[in-house]
């Protein structure tokens, strides 16, 4: 458990990081950093799968996604984030975990909950016959996603 | 086959790029036009008697083995998919005209497509999580849609309205991940029971402000409307109908009444809040609409104040005001997107969305001006049109349900909307015709003929409103009231 | 096992915090999509970590990985839309967006 909780306050310094980091590719990587510890996270909790695909993809292919639109955006000068918002961060974040703390604390004793079903058999299972319709809903998205990119990178056509 | 509604536009429209390839313009106007139409036709004559034993459940087989996929059909779910398949019939017809000069049509009705795949699927699912699947399926499309011309405008409406729409969609999957934790499952019927046996009203009330702040977004409802004034009026005019008409009602509104009628339960205080929050929207927005300068922005702040009208009758949980609530989604759906797509012909024709630079243009715009006035005057609620039956039902229920002071705020915000409509049409329609558009011309074919439908739509639901008060409206209410059965 | 839910939630909670702060106050486009971002992590580790407290794990590792999928594409429409933005503006500020009011 001490590693988890490790791991866990490593992402969200990682993900504070990335907020505040001011160069946007030290921003990116920080949130690549994050995306690694939270994919470990996920192996720690018996959740191979999520946690390749958590690395794989979040922290490698969002990553490069990154990295290519800042290679891509020219821009006329720095953009300067407000003083104030960065000067503020600590104070909201300490007041905000406190919150937090509180909250889930108070919750510990009150709320009760329902045990789940029992599952066994192998995750492919899962995904491919308990949870069809979501791939059904996953082609979709993709789908969807790849017509927007089309349709926002499309050359002009002649007659517009 | 009901999956019909999901397979056929997703299959349709991963191939329309590759159709797209072959003939630019007429397969993908005749293909995307053709899939409206078939399931528009669908609802109305084959899905019914599929709903004559009460709620439809279907699960399927591949190859003698049952698949995860499961939907469900009851008489609410079934009036919402007519719905969508009616405005989307208009809309493409309206769109073969009207996208010419925007180019790559094909790619402009597969985006459509999939924002009614994402629209049928969140309809038909069963499952917390699937609701989110499908409401993200139609936002992504929607997000593409609404920067379509690129501008700059359009594309910072696009970025605004996506990011109010993400910490929409986070704050619902948190409140699913937080159900899914206390009952041990996702659909709507086990997490329903699982609640009722726990029993607990902090994490109960934690869920339900998590899924009204999230839907609320999605609904566009104040105090969560600040993005609707920018998108709607930027997208491309068949874009604004859809998502005006339909979009802020399937995953806002819908997807709210199904789980807080389902899943929750209405709670008298849940019911305050809903009626609250349908008041507010309806004030706030339609004085916002009065000191509006461009059609189309003021349009869409009437669209969150109807909308307001219909969380209202929703919220107010008796099957009256369920009644009018439904009824009121209806008309809204019909009539706004009658009054986007007449903005659209407007602004092809002239160039401008500036009520101050339009004037007289009914002398060369006769239909548009015509199909405009019905729409205006049913939505502000006039006999004997759609809008004054749904809303005269739920000023009925309110006052049965003894909540004078909402109905008087129904009655006066009806009052408003009637005098921001009337704006528009003298501003744009009457009086004396500009001299700059002495050369405009009426719309195209295409455009007028999805205008006139939706007008002669207007007409029909008000002078036949009791049979299609029986026949639509009823079986959908008894829906809401009854629960799925499942 | 309610209590390691809740603490799991507790850091989940505080990552969608970060992440709703860097909506709120930050001015650079890519910035504030990082936000989302970040928003979107602290909903992965809610939805896995509350499986893995019900014993659910195979359904929430599906969930994940679903939600994952849908991420990119979001990602890929959202950085889309910044690039246009940024052929027109030439600049990734977002107060130059100012063009719709009212």
């Amino acid at each position: 458990m001490a590693l988890d909780i490790a791991l866990l306050v490593g992402l969200v310094l990682a993900a504070a990081l990335a907020i505040l980091a001011k160069d946007l590719i030290k921003a990116a990587v920080a949130l690549a950093v994050s995306s690694l510890l939270l994919g470990i996270v996920f192996f720690r909790m018996s959740a191979p799968f999520a946690g390749v695909f958590e690395i794989s993809v979040v922290a490698g292919l969002i990553t490069v996604l990154f990295i290519l639109t800042i290679a891509l955006t020219k821009t006329d000068g720095e953009v300067q984030e407000s003083r104030t918002a960065l000067w503020i961060f600590p104070i909201f974040f300490i007041v905000f975990i406190a919150v937090d703390a509180l909250v889930m604390k108070g919750l510990t004793a009150k709320i009760a909950t329902l045990p789940a079903g029992p599952e066994s058999g192998a995750f492919g299972d899962v995904l491919w016959k308990q949870r069809t319709f979501d791939l059904v809903g996953q082609l979709a998205v993709i789908l969807s996603g790849v017509f927007a990119v089309l349709a926002l990178f499309r050359k002009r056509d002649k007659d517009e | 086959m009901i999956f019909l509604y999901i397979g056929l536009p997703l299959i349709v429209a991963a191939v329309l790029p590759l159709v797209g390839k072959v003939s630019k313009k007429v397969l993908p106007d005749v293909l995307a036009n053709g899939v409206f139409l078939f399931l528009f036709a669908y609802a109305v004559t084959g899905a019914r008697p599929l709903l004559a034993g009460g709620a439809l459940r279907q699960t399927f087989t591949w190859f003698g083995e049952p698949l995860g996929i499961q939907i469900a059909v009851d008489g609410f779910s079934l009036f919402l998919l007519t719905v969508i398949a009616l405005v989307s019939a208009c809309v493409g017809l309206y769109s073969i005209s009207y996208m010419e000069h925007y180019g790559s049509k094909a790619n402009y009705y597969a985006l459509l497509l999939m924002m009614i795949v994402g629209m049928n699927g969140l309809v038909l699912v069963t499952d917390l999580f699937q609701i989110y699947i499908f409401m993200e399926v139609a936002a992504v499309a929607s997000y593409a849609l609404v920067a379509f011309g690129r501008e700059h405008a359009e594309l910072e409406a696009a970025f605004k309205y996506l990011m109010l729409s993400v910490v929409a969609s986070a704050a619902v999957l948190l409140a699913i991940a937080l159900l899914f934790g206390l009952t041990g499952s996702l659909s709507f019927a086990a997490v329903g029971e699982g609640l009722r046996r726990l029993d607990d009203k902090i994490a109960a009330g934690i869920a339900s402000a998590l899924f009204l702040l999230g839907f609320g977004l999605k609904a566009a409802l104040v105090p969560f409307h600040a993005w609707l004034p920018d998108a709607h009026p930027s997208a491309p005019a068949p874009i604004s109908a859809i998502l005006s008409g339909l979009l802020i009602k399937v995953s806002g509104v819908y997807a709210m009444t199904r789980v807080f009628f389902h899943v929750f339960g209405l709670t008298p205080a849940l019911s305050e809040v809903l009626m609250w929050l349908g008041a507010v929207s309806i004030v706030v927005a339609a004085l916002l609409a009065l000191a509006q300068k461009d059609m189309k922005r003021m349009l869409a702040y009437s669209s969150i104040s109807q909308v307001g009208y219909v969380v209202l009758g929703l919220g107010i949980g008796t099957p009256l005001g369920i009644a009018g609530g439904l009824f009121h989604l209806l008309n809204h759906a019909v009539a706004k997107s009658l009054l986007f797509l007449n903005s659209g012909s407007v602004q092809q024709a002239t160039g401008t969305r500036d009520l101050d630079e339009m004037g007289g243009l009914a002398k060369r715009m006769p239909i548009t001006a015509t199909t405009n006035l019905i729409g205006s005057l049913s939505i502000s609620g006039v006999p004997p049109l759609g809008g004054f039956w749904s809303k005269l039902l739920i000023i009925m229920a309110l006052v049965q349900a003894r909540q004078p002071a909402l109905a008087v705020i129904a009655v006066l915000a009806s009052v408003l909307t009637l005098w921001y409509y009337l704006i528009i049409q003298r501003k744009a329609f009457f009086g004396k015709l500009n001299a700059r558009w002495a050369e405009v011309k009426e719309a195209p074919f295409w455009m007028s003929a999805a205008t006139v439908i939706l007008a002669v739509l207007c007409l029909a639901l008000g002078l036949f409103f009791s049979s299609v008060v029986s026949t639509w409206i009823q079986p959908a209410a008894d829906g809401l009231a009854k629960g799925m059965g499942m | 096992m309610n209590s390691h839910w809740l603490l799991y939630l507790f850091f989940a909670a505080g990552l969608v915090g970060i992440g709703l702060y860097a909506l709120l106050t930050m001015r650079n486009l890519i910035k504030l999509f990082i936000g989302i971002e970040v928003i979107g992590k602290g909903v992965s580790l809610a939805l896995l970590a509350t499986g893995f407290a019900k014993g659910n794990i195979l359904l929430a590792q599906s969930l994940v990985i679903t939600f994952i999928v849908v991420e990119v594409c979001l990602v890929a429409t959202a950085l889309a839309l910044i690039v246009n933005i940024n052929r027109h503006t030439k600049s990734l500020d977002v107060r130059k967006l100012t063009q719709l009011k009212g």
